[in-house]
C-alpha cells in the first residue's frame, strides 16, 4: 500500500509523465510526416483535383482509378489480368484512367513510385507500370529496388534522359507520394489493388481476378 | 483453497501484465513505423467516418507503446489494464461486426491490415486471441498488484 514516505512515489510519475509524453510526440509526429503538402512537387500528368493520381485520357469518360502499391505481390497478379486491357482502354482513349502509386508497404514503395512518376513526365508511365511489377522482388522492402535499379529499369524501357536520371536521383516526386497517400485515405481506399469506375468499387469477391467480369465491370461502367 | 490464490496471485498479476503489455507494445511497435497502413487498416473496418479512422490510426500504435509499457514495468497498472482490455474489448466488437457483415479483411493488429482476399480472412482466431486478452485485463484491474511492479 502506498504512504507518504514511499520513495517510489515520484518515480512512478515521472514514468508516467516520460511515456505519456513519448506518446504524444509520437501521434503528432505520425500526424504531421503524413500531412500532404500543397508545395510538393508533382509530375505533369497529375491533377490534385483526382486524388494526385497520374492521369491518362484526360478529357474522357468514364473515369477509372487505380489504386496499386508496388510491392503488393495481389496488385501483380491484377496487372497481369487486366493490366493489358487498361492499356488497350489507354490506348484508344475509350475512359479516363487515373493511377494513384500508393506507398504503404514502405521505402521501396516509394521509391517506385517516384520512378513511375519520373517516367510519367517521358510519356512512359504505362510502360514503367509494367516493368516495376514484372521485377517485383519477392519479399517487400527486401533491399532489391534501390535508385540505381530504377535507372537501369528506365533504361531498360527507353527511358535514357538526363532529365528521367535525375528525377530518379533526386527523389523530386517524394512528397507526392504522401499527397497521394492522402488523398486515398480521403477516398476510403483500404487496400490494394483497388479499382473504382466513376468513384464506385469494383466487388472485391469477383471483378478483380476474373478479366472477363472485369472487362464486364467496365462496361456496366460505360466503357465501350 | 482462498489463501493459495493469495499466494499465487501476485505472480499472476506479473504473467498477466507482460502478456498483456507486451502484446500491446508489441502491436503497436509494429504498427508505429508505417501510420499510412495503420490507417488503412482501422478504415478497412467501415465502422468510422474517415476522418476519424484516420486519426486513430495514427494514434492508436503509439497509445498501444505507452500502454504496454506501463504494464510491463508495473506502473499505473490499474487504469493501463483498463485501457488495454478496453481496447481488446473494443477490436472484438470490431472484427465480429466486419465478420457479421461479410468483409474481407486482417485485422491490422500487429501491422498490416485492410482489404484481403476473401478466404485469407482469420476472424475467428482473432477474436478468440482479443477475448483471452480481454479477460487479462479484467483480472489486472481487479488485482492491479503483483511482483515486481513499480506500483507500491
Amino acid at each position: 500500500m502506498s504512504n507518504s514516505n514511499n520513495p517510489d512515489k515520484g518515480t512512478r510519475n515521472l514514468v508516467i509523465g516520460m511515456v505519456a509524453f513519448i506518446v504524444l510526440v509520437g501521434a503528432v509526429f505520425s500526424f504531421i510526416s503524413n500531412k500532404s503538402s500543397s508545395t510538393a512537387k508533382v509530375p505533369a500528368a497529375v491533377s490534385a483535383t483526382d486524388g494526385y493520381g497520374i492521369v491518362l485520357n484526360a478529357n474522357a469518360t468514364p473515369k477509372i482509378d487505380v489504386y496499386v502499391d508496388y510491392q503488393c505481390p495481389i496488385c501483380k497478379n491484377f496487372e497481369i489480368i487486366n493490366g493489358g486491357y487498361l492499356a488497350e482502354i489507354a490506348a484508344s482513349g475509350k475512359a479516363k484512367i487515373v493511377y494513384h502509386p500508393m506507398t504503404f508497404i514502405g521505402a521501396e514503395s516509394i521509391l517506385a513510385a517516384n520512378a513511375a512518376a519520373c517516367a510519367a513526365d517521358e510519356g512512359k508511365f504505362l510502360d514503367m507500370n509494367i516493368a516495376l511489377f514484372q521485377n517485383q522482388s519477392g519479399t517487400e522492402n527486401s533491399g532489391l529496388w534501390t535508385g540505381d535499379y530504377m535507372k537501369r529499369l528506365g533504361n531498360s524501357i527507353g527511358l535514357k534522359s538526363a532529365a528521367f536520371e535525375k528525377c530518379v536521383t533526386d527523389g523530386t516526386y517524394v512528397d507526392w507520394t504522401k499527397n497521394v497517400a492522402d488523398a486515398s485515405a480521403k477516398a476510403n481506399v483500404n487496400g490494394t489493388p483497388t479499382v473504382k469506375v466513376n468513384g464506385k468499387d469494383l466487388d472485391r469477391n469477383t471483378e478483380y481476378m476474373d478479366p472477363v467480369k472485369f472487362k464486364a465491370a467496365l462496361a456496366t461502367g460505360g466503357v465501350k | 483453497m482462498l489463501s493459495k490464490f493469495y499466494k499465487v496471485q501476485p505472480w499472476l498479476t506479473l504473467l498477466s501484465r507482460l502478456v498483456l503489455g507486451g502484446v500491446l507494445l508489441a502491436a503497436g511497435a509494429l504498427k508505429v513505423g508505417n501510420p499510412q497502413k495503420s490507417a488503412m487498416a482501422v478504415r478497412a473496418y467501415e465502422v468510422l467516418p474517415i476522418n476519424i479512422a484516420n486519426f486513430l490510426g495514427y494514434v492508436l500504435p503509439w497509445m498501444e507503446v505507452g500502454v504496454g509499457t506501463l504494464l510491463i514495468i508495473g506502473v499505473g497498472v490499474k487504469i493501463s489494464a483498463a485501457i488495454g482490455g478496453f481496447t481488446m474489448f473494443v477490436f472484438i466488437i470490431a472484427i465480429s461486426q466486419a465478420w457479421a457483415r461479410g468483409l474481407s479483411i486482417d485485422c491490422g493488429c500487429f501491422g498490416g491490415g485492410g482489404a484481403v482476399e476473401p478466404g485469407e480472412t482469420k476472424y475467428l482466431s482473432e477474436i478468440l486471441r482479443d477475448i483471452g486478452l480481454t479477460m487479462l485485463g479484467i483480472y489486472l484491474y481487479r488485482f492491479p498488484k503483483g511482483r515486481f511492479g513499480l506500483d507500491k
